[in-house]
């Protein structure tokens, strides 16, 4: 049975990984034996200078799923590479480095920090971030995506993965713009922008005021959104939006996407990943699939 | 280390109302788990309630022993499990308390509320240590106050507060603290309970340069320190309740 994926010339052996924000450090949610079997895995964004984060509460739950204003807690890009760049390399799956820049100068920066180092096997843009320019987020302009993957294309030999926000009216119409300048693959989706009031109080549930919905609640409107975006574009798609087992994420694969990340799910039960791989190997044999390639959009 | 069990309940039973005692076969976990240390337990398979509920251990010496208070919905759903059925309980998770050195005379827990459940494994843990234990619980009324009997066997002097007055002193626990002796080098503090209880704390013993700890609680999600979720404000800047905590030490928090 065959379940390696590609991404340009980078190859996964399956296709199974990690949301951004939701893998931690090695020993403690995840245990090494099991970190090994996944296709890849993904750290959480950092930024260029080290950020405190948003003011608590950072989360709340909500009917199958949470909304999160965490703020891309990190001590910056530096000491990411200092400190846990190879503690993540060591487990020995590609490591995809997620970062994200306030502007176009530093995307420009930090892709330079990486373009030399042979343990980032590739580099995730989440884009989810204000473009100071524009007023929107990066995410939520063609244009402004355009850009920034187009800047860090001229830095860096590793693939290229855009992260796409679902806080717009045509995610499929952004993807086309980070292919044609150049990404080697989207990822998709980030958290929906949401609220939660608590009513006693007339106040928000969230320091930021707002956050993001993810977990189990948004895979139906995530699952269109890779089908969508599925019909638009040729380079792979990697994922994400509230998968909890191999049903959920064989509904990505069979809509179109490449590959599936686990997120919210590993909060709640950190075996999660791991359940979702070896279900799709159980699913694959049952419908006597030797190649995971012969499931990747094939919707009937 | 492997932290996710799946326990068996041996028995959940009720205390009064709204306090219940909950005692799970112990697994490995029991041997494994120091004072102050907590386990996030999935209170069922569904994806209601969402997140995993984080507990105090209040005891583990043959069993892991919860004592919990009956909240909202997923204490609930906890208070109506039966014996036998299975628990996914991850842990031990935190930080532990630091136990005290053997020059310090009079070791203070300060408990409110529900917050007095990690106690009762700190005094299981310096019993027959020769350390004077005291126990000032503040409790809202007769419902959230119990049978005192397992701490005194550990050798705990126990004093209650109620708000309503209805059990031992009416009013704030602040109104036992003249039952602490003022002493920097022999007098430990430990307090667990709502913000406004620590925060009273913090201040008295600053006002009086006595050394505590205290032990934080926070809406999780992870319970590992993975998703920054559960922080609170220290004088290092934000740190996880999970992760670096849930016991700080008292001078830490920033309330
Ligand atoms: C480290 C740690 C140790 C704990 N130890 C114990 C223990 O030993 N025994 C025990 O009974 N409880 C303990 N708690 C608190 C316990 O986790 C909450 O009471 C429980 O999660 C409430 O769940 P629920 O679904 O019943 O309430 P919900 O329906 O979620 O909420 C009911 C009400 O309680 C409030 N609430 C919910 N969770 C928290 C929280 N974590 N902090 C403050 N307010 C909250 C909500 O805002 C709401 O008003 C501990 C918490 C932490 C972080
Ligand atoms: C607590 C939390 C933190 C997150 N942090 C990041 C982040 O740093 N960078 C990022 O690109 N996405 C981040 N995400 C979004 C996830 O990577 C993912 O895109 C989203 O949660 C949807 O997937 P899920 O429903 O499986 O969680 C975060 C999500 C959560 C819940
Ligand atoms: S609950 Fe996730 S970091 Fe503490």
């Amino acid at each position: 049975m065959n379940l390696s994926v590609k991404i340009a010339n980078l190859k996964f052996s399956n296709p199974v990984t990690v949301a951004s924000g939701t893998f931690g450090a090695v020993g403690e949610c995840w245990d090494l034996k099991a970190a090994k079997q996944l296709g890849a895995i993904v750290p959480k964004t950092v930024t260029l200078l080290p950020q405190q984060g948003n003011l608590p509460p950072r989360i709340v739950e909500t009917p199958s799923g949470m909304v999160n204003a965490i703020g891309i807690e990190n001590d910056g890009i530096d000491a990411f590479i200092e400190n846990k760049l190879s503690m993540y390399a060591k487990i020995g799956v590609p490591v995809i480095v997620s970062i994200s820049g306030k502007s176009d100068e530093e995307f420009q920066i930090m892709a330079e920090k990486l373009a030399g180092l042979s343990s980032v096997s590739a580099i995730e843009l989440n884009l989810s971030c204000p473009n100071l320019k524009h007023k929107v987020l990066v995410a939520q302009d063609a244009g402004a995506t355009q850009q920034v993957v187009a800047l860090v294309r001229k830095i860096v030999n590793q693939p290229i993965i855009a992260k796409l926000s679902p806080n717009v009216t045509s995610i499929a119409d952004i993807a086309a713009a980070a292919e044609a300048a150049g990404a080697d693959a989207v990822s998709m989706v980030n958290t929906f922008q949401a609220m939660v009031i608590d009513v006693e109080k007339r106040k928000s549930m969230i320091g930021n005021f707002t956050g993001g919905l993810s977990g189990p609640a948004i895979r139906p409107i995530a699952v269109n959104m890779v089908y969508q975006t599925a019909q638009r574009i040729k380079i792979p798609i990697m994922a994400m939006g509230g998968i909890s087992n191999a049903e959920d994420a064989l509904q990505f694969l069979i809509a179109g996407a490449t590959m599936v990340a686990v997120g919210t799910m590993s909060f709640i039960d950190p075996n999660t990943a791991i359940k979702v791989l070896d279900g799709i190997k159980v699913y694959m044999r049952k419908h006597k699939i030797n190649d995971i390639k012969d499931l990747i959009g094939f919707i009937k | 280390m492997k932290i996710q069990h799946q326990l068996k309940i041996i028995s959940n039973k009720k205390i009064t109302d709204k306090l219940y005692h909950l005692v799970l076969e112990h697994g490995k976990l029991a041997a494994q788990v120091k004072p102050g240390q907590f386990v996030e337990v999935r209170i069922q398979e569904s994806l209601e309630p969402f997140f995993r509920r984080p507990f105090s251990v209040f005891r583990s010496q043959k069993a892991v022993e919860i004592f919990y208070e009956v909240r909202g919905k997923g204490t609930g759903i906890l208070s109506s499990q039966v014996k036998g059925a299975m628990l996914d309980v991850m842990g031990p998770l935190g930080t532990a308390f630091t136990l005290p050195a053997k020059k310090i005379k009079q070791v203070v827990m300060i408990g409110g509320g529900i917050g007095v459940a990690p106690f009762m494994a700190l005094s299981d843990a310096l019993k027959n240590r020769g350390h004077d234990l005291l126990l000032l619980y503040g409790g809202r009324s007769k419902e959230f106050t119990f049978n005192m009997a397992e701490f005194k066997k550990n050798g705990c002097k126990v004093f209650i507060s109620t708000d309503d007055g209805s059990v031992g002193v009416k009013g704030r626990v602040s109104e036992l603290f003249d039952k602490i002796e003022i002493n920097p080098d022999t007098t430990m503090l430990y307090t667990c309970g709502p913000r406004p209880m620590m925060a009273s704390v913090q201040k008295f013993a600053q006002e009086h340069g006595l050394k505590g700890q205290c032990s934080c609680e926070e809406v999780m999600a992870c319970g590992v320190g993975v998703c920054l979720g559960c922080v609170v404000k220290t004088t290092a800047g934000y740190k996880t309740v999970c992760h670096d905590g849930p016991v700080f030490d008292l001078h830490e928090i920033v309330w």
